[in-house]
């Protein structure tokens, strides 16, 4: 069989979201040039919970805006011809036993999940991204999949070491090839991994119930189109199906209980014009007040149940400050932890894209509003100082997209000794590891030299670290290297002023030894 | 065989006794080849030469590891990495002298990529023949019986082990807890295991890994070197352009020059003091021919 222009299409998109997520990675340039952040900047949904949380527009999201115009002209072609989760289902559907929906999945459902997303937007919260089709496919490549393909493949790759020794080097160039191109450079393992899967599973699993059953009953982006939709002038005319032929009916991706799909449900894929075999069926402009199934907007109750309801959620969740708790470390440039959740749809790109593996999903860390939220975790991976990818890929610019210069001085909390695990403090042995790695030339950690005594009675001179406030970025790097096992005796705390470090100043005359002595801060 | 055979084969094989060899090293001082200049891959190659060339350590068909510093993050100005310039020259006199493969990397401390990229050593090297520039694979590390004073064992890189010669090019900078970080320390780069250990008694430990591991030949990028906060710097007030290449078959000697040139004494340097100790090498440079080119 042909495939139809609309099938090309979703195939493209697939294959370009996936190429896109591949290229999301660090690939030896500080740029990125194209990244999967592409598709959330058209995304709709995440434009329409922006414009409300963050109470102000950006850029980034035009493309959001025109596929909004577009859909408003012609229709929820998005699901029908761009959506990579579509795709996936349309793929997977011939393969699943279909059954009957429950009744309560059908219906007002997805007017509710929908109204209550965008109702807790006006408080500040961004839940956008919980339930968002790309962020739902995105999470589950960027934590499940990915990792464990990268996983599989090192684990193989280790294997044939000790099988073949270093004869395994002939191998070595395709091994690269893939390394190179498809695998994650680093297979670090996420937590909300399996939830993240189950996610995506539950929506493949929906098929059972009909067709494209998640973007009918559930789909929140889909849902929005789908009201957007209800403007549309582009309808099909026969508006049901002919009474002597109804070949279509075998066709349509949506059609419910017999019936042909209002113009809210068709997804403009014009598999029934192909289908047609009496070329009845046509697609073109119409009088969309001559086509009042229903009113333009669901129905009252449900609307402001949806929206009550989000405003109940996004102030009932938030049952401590989020500032109270202190390892709260948010990526670079994030400076307000409101504004961060105003913006944040939590796609997981950042986690993709960090260099160092340091960004993971918050589980409960950040409140149960901040689900999914990303945070830096030192002891599993620092923020590599000249590194800007998190800004550059962030869709919404909740992470700001910074120069290299400005990245750097930008604080994520700050760093603090514990004199009870440190050990010049507590094993009276010299160490200073985090100091040679602080990343800022002018050094956030310094030593001073001190004549002590060690555990036996013996004298000993040692250097004994310490922080200067003033001047660390909070990167994270001292407590990843402390050769501490477990608790690190350096930990970086959440900060309330978050106020970039100053420039550094080159205000020394010429290169020279230092020695201690010199040390202001000593 | 003809008696008169059997003479000439027993004069040349005195030669090779014991004695007589060790009477040649009594009488040769380790030597340190210096070299200065603006071409600094000229005058890396200069060094080896004084040395005696790179085809007294490299025999057609060898397998040769490059070990540059290249472990921060930093840009060649920024003195924190090996020159890339001095790599390249060195990778290439190793190929002139017949290297079958010439391998280069190191451990890093930043992000391997960024390291390799932004260290100018990846580009430097692209393009040539026979020359692999790959990163750390953990599985290639090996457990390695040192019978040392702080260590006892230590998993070292197997392309090191497995290689015909090591050649050990670090930069000579600044180094927060040792003084300064050169050829002995630079070893560090090919040492498994967590490295933030050792820095308990970094002197001992690193001389009982070069005991066992022996760098051939040290080549020490003094092209501009790091005088304070090291061993990453970044500060661009504290790096010192010094024009320099220093080459030696003797770890401790060239460590020991090198320090002369931040104005300190090789006694300064716990981690020198420790090595000549263990027998490594020479820091007592009267005791050393340096040859300046």
């Amino acid at each position: 069989m042909k495939r139809s222009p609309a099938r090309i299409s979703q195939l493209l998109f697939l294959l370009l979201f996936l190429g896109l997520f591949v290229t999301t990675e660090y690939r030896g340039k500080d740029e990125i040039f194209a990244a999967v952040n592409s598709f959330f900047r058209a995304d709709p949904l995440v434009l329409a919970t922006y414009l409300l949380a963050a109470k102000s527009f950006t850029l980034l999201l035009l493309p959001a805006l025109l596929v909004l115009v577009l859909t408003l002209i012609f229709g929820r072609f998005f699901c029908g011809w761009i959506c990579p989760l579509g795709t996936i289902l349309d793929l997977a559907t011939g393969r699943i036993v279909k059954g009957k929906a429950p009744p309560w999945l059908v219906g007002k459902l997805k007017y509710l999940i929908l109204a209550t997303l965008i109702g807790s937007a006006p408080a500040g919260l961004n839940l956008a991204g919980i339930f968002d089709p790309l962020a739902l496919l995105l999470r589950a490549l960027t934590f499940f999949v990915h990792p464990l393909v990268g996983d599989a493949a090192r684990t193989g790759w280790v294997g044939l070491y000790r099988v073949m020794g270093d004869s395994r080097d002939y191998l070595a160039p395709g091994y690269a090839l893939l390394h190179d191109y498809l695998l994650p450079f680093r297979e670090s393992s996420y937590p909300l991994a399996v939830t993240s899967a189950l996610l995506l599973l539950t929506v493949i699993f929906m098929e059972r119930y009909g067709k494209r059953a998640w973007c009918r009953y559930l789909c929140p982006l889909g849902t929005l189109l789908g009201l957007a939709s209800r403007f549309s002038p582009v309808r099909r005319s026969p508006g049901r199906l002919c009474g002597d032929c109804g070949e279509c009916g075998n066709v349509c991706p949506t059609l419910e209980n017999g019936k042909m799909p209002e113009s809210e449900e068709c997804l403009r894929c014009f598999a029934c014009q192909r289908g047609c075999g009496r070329s009845r069926v046509r697609f073109w402009f119409t009088n969309p007040l001559r086509f009042r199934e229903f009113p333009f907007l669901p129905a009252r109750r449900v609307l402001l149940g949806g929206i009550a309801g989000g405003l109940l959620f996004a102030r009932g969740l938030r049952w401590k400050s989020a500032e109270a708790r202190e390892r709260l470390l948010r990526p670079p440039g994030v400076r307000d932890e409101a504004d961060f959740l105003a913006k944040c749809v939590r796609c997981g790109e950042c986690m993709k894209v960090c260099l160092r593996s340091a960004l993971y999903p918050a589980l409960f860390q950040a409140g149960i509003e901040g689900l999914y939220t990303p945070l830096l975790v030192p002891r599993l991976g620092y923020c590599e100082y000249h590194c800007t990818l998190c800004g550059q890929v962030c869709p919404t610019g909740a992470i700001p997209n910074l120069l290299k210069g400005e990245k750097e001085r930008e604080v994520v909390g700050k760093a603090v000794f514990d004199k009870n695990h440190c050990l010049p403090y507590a094993r009276k042995s010299n160490c200073i590891v985090c100091e040679e790695h602080c990343p800022v030339p002018q050094k956030a950690i310094r030593s001073r030299v001190v004549e002590s005594m060690d555990l036996s009675g013996k004298k000993v001179s040692l250097m004994e670290p310490y922080v200067v406030e003033e001047l660390c970025n909070g990167c994270g790097i001292c407590e990843h290297v402390c050769p501490l096992e477990g608790k690190s005796g350096i930990e970086v705390f959440g900060v309330k002023d978050k106020s970039p470090i100053a420039v550094a100043v080159a205000a020394k005359p010429a290169a020279k030894v230092k020695s201690v002595d010199d040390d202001p801060y000593r | 065989m003809e008696r008169r055979d059997f003479i000439r084969i027993m004069a040349i094989a005195s030669f090779f006794s014991p004695r007589m060899v060790g009477n040649l090293g009594a009488k040769e001082l380790p030597v340190v080849g210096v070299a200065t200049g603006t071409d600094y891959g000229k005058i890396t190659r200069n060094a080896i030469s004084a040395v005696g060339g790179m085809k007294r350590f490299v025999k057609p068909g060898d397998v040769v590891v490059v070990k540059p510093n290249m472990g921060w993050d930093r840009t060649p100005e920024q003195a924190a990495n090996t020159n890339p310039q001095v790599v390249r020259a060195v990778v290439e006199e190793a190929l002139a002298a017949g290297a079958r493969k010439v391998k280069v990397f190191d451990r890093t401390c930043n992000d391997e990529r960024r390291c390799y990229a932004n260290s100018g050593i990846e580009a430097a090297l692209k393009g040539l023949h026979n020359v692999e520039v790959r990163f750390i694979e953990n599985e290639r590390f090996k457990k390695v019986s040192l019978n040392g004073e702080a260590l006892k064992e230590w998993e070292l890189y197997g392309e090191v082990l497995s290689a015909n010669v090591f050649i050990n090019v670090p930069v000579a900078k600044h180094h927060k807890l040792t003084g300064l970080t050169m050829g002995l320390k630079n070893i560090m780069g090919v040492m498994g295991g967590d490295r933030g250990k050792l820095h308990k008694q970094i002197g001992p430990a690193l001389a009982d890994v070069n005991a066992v591991l022996k760098s051939h030949l040290t080549v020490i990028d003094a092209t501009r070197i790091l005088t304070d906060h090291g061993p990453q710097g970044g500060d661009p007030a504290d790096v010192k352009i010094m024009n320099t290449v220093i080459a030696s078959t003797d770890i401790v000697a060239a460590d020991a020059y090198a320090t002369t040139l931040f104005g300190l004494k090789p006694a300064d340097i716990p981690v020198t003091v420790a090595a000549a100790k263990r027998g490594i090498g020479e820091m007592d440079l009267k005791k050393v021919r340096v040859i300046k080119v």
